[in-house]
């Protein structure tokens, strides 16, 4: 059970500023002032981003304006990923604000799915919280829960209401005290190293010898190369929301605290800076 | 009770059994490996005609609510059809009388072209199911979206599939190639899968789990395996999911 309510607040109102401009080779009937924003790393972009579309289609022709898409420093933004996880993996030692370019033409269509309304994003939502539970309980949880429990936590992460979105998603972060744990970890592993887009592996909390499995173990299996060899220099940053946790910290603590509101715990590995 | 799940090494081996039999049919899979692990998915490449929907009817009914000059074309910023929860709302009024017996697809507005339908096979460890990706286009590159996707589908299919959203096409990223990728969700496979494995554990048939979920998944998409993958071969390999008894 989750008791740590200050952690999850903390992730829960988790902000980050961002400075929206218009990409140049948009075509304005007047010049776009960019537009400032707190982002919620919990969140995803295409939701909370309704004022960005309204102010740039100031000055634009309704013909000129095509599907909004956002990008960082050439690279499209994936909107299906957690705010806080793109801003981790791409920008975390960059100074703020943010700045993302904002788009409305020439979409991306080998880098970026399509996001034509909010009802995408909650499928896309819903679809991962339902892969988390059947990773944690065998789906039983998400499964005895009714399409209005279901509608509750959508609509706690829409309208960014914490007690809401808690107060029932507390039931999928419970386990029983003879199991120590969830039946697996949901966790994905990004990195911007290699094309492939994330690790996601079966993996459990607790070891077959009844030991708590730590970051540190599940990285061992799963990117030994972010484990710093004794003696030798970090090579690479492991960044959950932001922060870099203690390596020994329990994976079932993260999971249970860390975790997004899709349910996932999201790892980013990002090389150290080298200032 | 764990009869129903794939696990990764049994998924792996059908992969090769079907491998092999697509060798002798020259149906055209490969093995794609993915750099550096053992991970990896089948893939497929099919040239086919099909009738896809550049307007679809259903978009002259939400014209009116979702900014409407856009006529005719890219369709890419149209509205998607299902992929939602309450996507209920959309079925329903698909007329059958625009169908003939055979399922030819009578819509004035659809045009009949050549396609690239692109295939793959992945493992889900989190469902322990295959999971079917797929990306369709047209010959000059250009991807189709969603919706002409949906125009594509045979209506029987698209009616029973609209009735379960979950189980209903979406784009989603592949997970190996992180790109856009249509994708029938896994979430209910166990379920569909349940009652086949029921009849070959009774009857000690053999049996490959990909075969009988392709031929269940593959059609709705227009992938249609060929009968002799169970009728010609007789390695331990045929399945036996269309037999009557």
């Amino acid at each position: 059970m989750a008791d740590d309510k200050d952690v999850l607040r903390d992730v829960w109102f988790g902000r980050i500023p961002t400075c929206f401009t218009l990409n140049q080779d948009e075509t304005t009937e007047r010049e776009a002032e960019p537009y400032y924003l707190l982002l919620p790393r919990v969140s995803y972009l295409t939701l909370v981003t309704d004022k960005v579309k309204k102010h740039f289609l100031k000055v634009m022709k309704p013909e000129d304006v095509g599907e909004m898409w956002f990008e960082y420093e050439g690279t499209p933004l994936k909107w299906h990923y957690p705010i806080g996880v793109l801003f981790d993996l791409h920008a975390s030692n960059t100074v703020l604000p943010w700045t993302i370019t904002v788009h409305f033409k020439n979409f991306p269509d080998r880098d970026l799915l399509h996001c034509p309304s909010n009802s995408v994003i909650e499928a896309h939502f819903m679809s991962s919280i339902k892969e988390a539970d059947a990773l944690k309980h065998k789906s039983q949880v998400i499964n005895d829960m009714q399409k209005k429990d279901h509608k509750q936590l959508w609509m706690g992460l829409q309208n960014d209401k914490f007690d809401q979105f808690w107060a029932m998603n507390r039931k999928l972060m419970e386990y029983s005290t003879e199991d120590g744990g969830f039946r697996y970890i949901p966790f994905r592993i990004y990195q911007t190293m290699s094309d492939r887009p994330f690790i996601q592996k079966l993996f459990r909390p607790v070891s077959p010898e009844g030991n708590a499995h730590t970051l540190s173990d599940l990285l061992k299996e799963m990117y030994p190369a972010a484990i710093p060899n004794e003696g030798e220099q970090k090579r690479y940053q492991v960044v959950i929301h932001g922060i870099e946790p203690l390596l020994e910290t329990p994976l079932q603590w993260l999971s249970e605290h860390l975790s997004h509101p899709d349910n996932f715990l999201h790892i980013c590995i990002i090389p150290t800076p080298s200032d | 009770m764990s009869s129903c799940v794939l696990e990764e090494e049994t998924f792996h081996r059908c992969c090769q059994l079907l491998l092999q039999q697509s060798d002798q049919l020259r149906d055209g899979w490969s093995w794609e490996p993915v750099q550096g692990s053992q991970e990896g998915y089948l893939k497929k490449t099919v040239l086919r005609s099909a009738v896809i929907n550049l307007d679809p009817m259903w978009d002259n009914k939400r014209a009116s609510s979702d900014s409407g000059p856009d006529q005719q074309g890219k369709g890419k910023e149209q509205p998607v059809l299902v992929a939602s929860v309450d996507a209920d709302s959309n079925i329903g009024d698909i007329n059958d009388d625009d169908y003939e017996d055979d399922g030819v697809y009578m819509v004035s507005e659809g045009c009949r072209q050549v396609l690239q339908y692109e295939y793959h096979i992945l493992y889900s460890c989190s469902y322990s199911t295959p999971v079917l990706y797929f990306r369709v286009s047209s010959l000059d590159g250009r991807g189709l979206s969603l919706e002409e996707v949906w125009s594509s589908v045979h209506p029987n299919f698209r009616l029973r599939l609209q009735k379960s959203p979950l189980n209903a096409i979406t784009q989603q990223e592949h997970p190996l190639l992180g790109q856009p990728f249509f994708m029938l969700h896994p979430c209910r496979t166990e379920e569909f899968m349940k009652p086949v494995l029921q009849v070959v554990q009774d009857k000690h048939r053999p049996f490959n789990y990909i075969l009988t979920w392709l031929s269940v998944m593959g059609p709705v998409v227009g992938l249609d395996i060929p009968l002799k993958y169970a009728s010609e071969i007789h390695l331990a390999t045929s399945f036996s999911s269309t037999d009557p008894d």
